[in-house]
């Protein structure tokens, strides 16, 4: 279809996404292909079978951005795992030069990869998933990993000026709560760090499928639990999908009687 | 007596049982319909003949009816045996009413209340056809061609805007009615008013009852009253409207009600009314704090939801967007917690008024510039009341089937059903004219009532609706592609309402009606009309109609709308939909539905800034689903089989039909097909991808 001489396997381009980049309108593109299995994946296909899915042209996606400028001017980069592709510098760029910003969206397990993009300046904001305590990663992410990429990465975002958020998501059975709390834990002083449900549909491990997912009750005390342990920090940190306080204007705040 | 002989007893409709009496049939061709006596005196013999023979012993009066109905076919006096009709329902049909739900109208619950109306809709609705409208109109009807609304209540007209100011100003005085209330001296007192107004308006309309402005109205009641008693009583409207599903026909009053977070520019300079029905002395232009404070609170209630965290279903909610609104202190926030209320709940309507003329809500969504003459209005704004005494839709698929893709007969088969809808407006026009000119002693005494100088219901104002259902399966046929599907095809659908616009225009002017276009919201008429094509039309529209036709889940696409099944850019479908708003002056909107995402208000709110500036988009709704939870009375997003709080099975679905939200279990199948359909916005991407996969 069309050659690739930017070399990075673009799977799929959302042009509006309301939900992607939290507070913001979005377009997001997914790069095929990833070095993880995690097995509770929501996006198989783009790790399995990335290559028979249809490319989609870099300038696609750059005309789109051009046509949809008066109404988004940000996009998410996300996978598979993108980080996996070294030229992912180059469709960066290419898309930064429309004056739009990004957001990597990331596993953490190229932390080279991370600081070259960041102190290149190319990116925005990072969501890097953590999948769980890093003791026991090759449970979670399904494959043999060294972990201290994962806490290289970790400790660059922590320490690093760029937006970010850690996110996990919650996988009963795979996941004991007292994991969740490891997690956050290690990663206290984080700014923001946002509990995903797990959702039981279309699952990397076809038997996740029949997991049935927390209650809801069960993944408010969770959050609660987490931001406890984070308010041990002394940073201000958001958990959850809990979106900034509305703002009152003043005559509505202030009391009168 | 010539008929004594026959030894025979009557049930007679006046709950007695009699002896025959011939007589008794002469009588009632010759005071029912146009015959001579000697005529009715020899079908009655006829009849009489045809009863001895079968030696029947005890015979029902419609029995009777019926059978010299028979005899007047026999001798071709097919106009008299129309006079002489009988209206009624068969024996199975009110059994079954009485014991399964309606499912024409999810806001109609189950019970002796809704069976009743139910009951009495079908009757009117038989009388309407038989006796208000002609023939060809009723026929016209009856095959699917055109869709007359509301039937059942075509002795109200359909809908109607109202202003609060007039209880304020002259109390609640009705007609007839047990005691006479001055006006509130409380903002609580008010708030009864209103309700109660809003219930007797609703016996007497058959549609939406629409408040103008309401917070700002309120604000003068307001001032000196804490937040948490502002929220109190912003808490207390939204139950009362959103409770009231025991008045008609066990019904919620169809209520919407316009919030504004600036004071509009034609009430800015107008004398406000406060307590007791007195001028405060100041303009509504200095009660912006007072209205704000109210908007603000009932969206505090709204984004809360109802005991068990569900969205209120009624009154919707409609905040209008203007460029004032924008010059206002404090829109952000507004926005962002109007937004924060559209994604958690849904509730929030946003209704685009670009430029800078003054406009006003009228009912089912249809604003309009105000004239001079409306600008004096304004200054007594108790006078702004609005009605459209009719909706009148058109099958437009059925159209293009009939045109053979020859686009001079769909232009003239379009003129002609439009004329044909015109024509039913005037034949209800002239009914309506003849029940309110009985004044306070005939039936729409309410509508007649007279305290400042004109009857409460403006007839010479009033709208008579022209919709459309299936528009995108009219191009589809035509064309051969959806709108959605190529420029082509989305333009020849712009052509058609162009040209109905036009129609619009000159059928105004050559009657000397207001007609006015409509997106019919077609709760049951998108799969009334599919169902009838199915089986007039098939298999041509087998190939057209959406949904499930193996399940009878069959259903056209709403008024102009896009397919709800494509996967479809919400900018793009916001943009291009909005296209066709600005040729039709009531009740356009775009859906976004949400599914179970929950995004954040701030995308929410930049969104709809954006359809404002960028598109001629007249209204957005956004659309999550709920599960709510009968035994733990809780509820989740998303629509799921089990409750995700306790696992019980016992669970019904929430979430938008048409214009409104309600549980999915009272929705007819068209409806259903469609719910299946709905492209959520989230699947965007997992869809290209299956696709992609499976090539």
């Amino acid at each position: 279809m069309s050659c690739t001489v930017h070399n990075v396997p673009i799977r799929g381009f959302l042009e509006t996404s309301f939900i992607d980049w939290k507070g913001c309108l979005s377009s997001v593109l997914f790069t095929g292909g990833c070095n993880f299995r995690c097995p509770f994946c929501h996006n198989p296909e783009l790790v399995l079978h990335y290559n028979t899915m249809e490319e989609i042209p870099l300038e696609h996606v750059i005309l789109t951005l051009r046509k949809y400028k008066k109404w988004l001017d940000r996009i998410v980069i996300t996978g598979g795992e993108p980080t996996i592709h070294k030229n992912l510098f180059y469709i960066i760029g290419q898309i930064r030069a429309e004056g739009v910003k990004v957001k990597l969206d990331t596993n953490g397990s190229s932390p080279f990869m991370l600081k070259g993009l960041v102190n290149d300046g190319l990116i925005d904001s990072i969501s890097m998933d953590v999948k769980g305590p890093v003791d026991r990663y090759k449970r979670w992410c399904g494959v043999d990993i060294n972990t201290k990429t994962i806490e290289e990465s970790i400790q660059f975002i922590l320490e690093g000026t760029v937006e970010y958020e850690f996110r996990m998501t919650v996988v009963p059975f795979l996941h004991r709560e007292d994991d969740v709390y490891e997690a956050a834990e290690y990663i206290r002083h984080a700014k923001r760090f946002t509990i995903q449900e797990f959702r039981p549909h279309n699952t990397l491990d076809p038997s996740y499928a029949n997991i049935k997912p927390f209650s809801p009750d069960k993944v408010t005390k969770i959050r609660e639990n987490v931001e406890q342990i984070m308010a041990g920090s002394n940073e201000q940190t958001v958990v959850g999908r809990q979106q900034s306080a509305i703002k009152k204007p003043m005559h509505i705040n202030t009391q009168r009687k | 007596m010539e008929t004594t002989d026959l030894n025979l007893f009557v049930r007679t409709s006046e709950e007695s049982i009699a002896d025959w009496d011939r007589s008794k049939i002469v009588d009632a061709l010759i005071r029912e319909t146009l015959i001579d006596r000697d005529t009715a005196n020899e079908v009655s013999k006829d009849a009489e003949q045809m009863i001895r023979r079968s030696g029947i012993k005890v015979i029902t009066a419609p029995l009777i009816r019926e059978l010299v109905n028979a005899k007047l076919i026999e001798k071709g006096l097919e106009n008299t045996r129309k006079m002489h009709t009988r209206l009624g329902m068969p024996l199975y049909d009110v059994d079954s009413l009485i014991l399964h739900p309606n499912k024409e109208n999810a806001n109609v619950p189950h019970g002796p209340e809704a069976t009743n109306l139910t009951l009495s809709e079908n009757i009117k609705k038989e009388y309407a056809l038989l006796s208000v409208f002609s023939q060809d109109v009723a026929d016209a009807h009856m095959n699917g061609d055109i869709h007359l609304h509301d039937l059942g209540f075509i002795d109200r007209p359909y809908c109607s805007g109202q202003s609060l100011e007039y209880i304020k100003k002259f109390g609640l005085d009705l007609p007839h009615s047990l005691s006479m209330a001055k006006p509130a001296k409380h903002p609580e007192v008010l708030l009864a008013h209103l309700v109660k107004f809003a219930a007797a308006l609703q016996s007497h309309f058959a549609g939406a009852i629409g408040w103008d402005a309401i917070n700002v109205f309120f604000a003068p009641y307001l001032e000196g009253m804490s937040n948490g008693e502002v929220k109190q009583l912003a808490q207390m409207l939204i139950f009362e409207f959103s409770q009231q599903a025991v008045a008609r026909g066990g019904q919620a009053i169809f209520t919407d009600i316009n919030v504004y977070w600036e004071i509009p520019q034609h009430f800015v300079g107008v004398p406000a009314i406060g307590p007791g029905g007195k001028f405060t002395g100041k303009t509504y232009g200095e009660y912006e704090k007072e209205a704000q404070r109210f908007a603000w609170s009932l969206f505090e209630v709204f984004k809360e939801g109802d005991g068990a965290g569900r969205p209120f279903f009624f009154p919707k909610p409609i905040v209008h967007i203007t460029e004032k609104f924008f010059r206002t202190d404090g829109h952000m926030d507004f926005l962002n917690l109007i937004s924060d209320v559209a994604a958690d709940k849904g509730n929030t309507y946003y209704v685009f008024d670009r430029g800078e003329t003054a406009k006003i809500s009228e009912c089912c969504r249809l604003s309009f510039k105000l004239d001079e003459r409306d600008l004096l209005d304004a200054k007594e704004p108790w006078r702004m009341r609005y009605c459209a005494l009719q909706n009148v839709s058109l099958n437009l698929p059925r159209l293009a089937y009939l045109a053979k893709n020859d686009d001079t007969q769909l232009f003239n088969l379009i003129t002609e059903r439009f004329i044909l809808a015109v024509k039913a407006h005037k034949e209800k026009r002239v009914f309506m004219e003849k029940l309110l000119s009985l004044g306070e002693d005939g039936p729409l005494a309410l509508l007649t009532m007279n305290r400042d100088g004109m009857p409460y219901l403006r007839f010479n104002l009033a709208s008579h609706l022209i919709g459309m259902v299936g528009l995108n399966e009219m191009v589809q046929i035509h064309t051969g592609e959806e709108m959605h599907e190529s420029k082509r095809a989305l333009k020849f659908g712009i052509k058609v309402m162009a040209h109905m616009n036009l129609l619009t225009d000159k059928m105004r002017r050559q009657e000397n009606m207001k007609i006015v276009l409509e997106q019919t919201p077609a709760e049951s008429t998108s799969y009334r009309f599919a169902r009838l094509d199915m089986r007039y039309y098939s298999p041509l529209s087998g190939r057209v109609v959406k949904g499930d036709i193996a399940s009878g889940e069959v259903y056209y696409t709403n008024s102009t709308h896009f397919n709800v099944k494509c996967a479809m850019n919400p900018i793009e479908r916001v943009t291009s939909e909005g296209i066709f708003h600005p040729l039709i002056e009531a009740g356009s909107i775009s859906h976004v539905w949400l599914g179970e995402s929950h995004p954040s208000y701030e995308a929410i709110a930049d969104f709809v800034i954006k359809t404002f500036k960028h598109t001629t988009n007249d209204q957005i709704a956004f659309s999550p689903e709920f599960t709510t939870c009968n035994k733990c009375h809780r509820t989740s997003r998303g629509l799921a089989d089990t409750c995700s709080y306790c696992g019980s099975p016992d669970v019904d679905g929430i979430t938008r039909i048409t214009g409104y939200f309600t549980k999915v279990s009272s929705w007819n199948k068209g409806k259903l097909g469609e719910l299946k359909d709905r492209y959520r916005n989230t699947e965007y991407f997992s869809e290209t991808k299956k696709k992609a996969v499976n090539e």
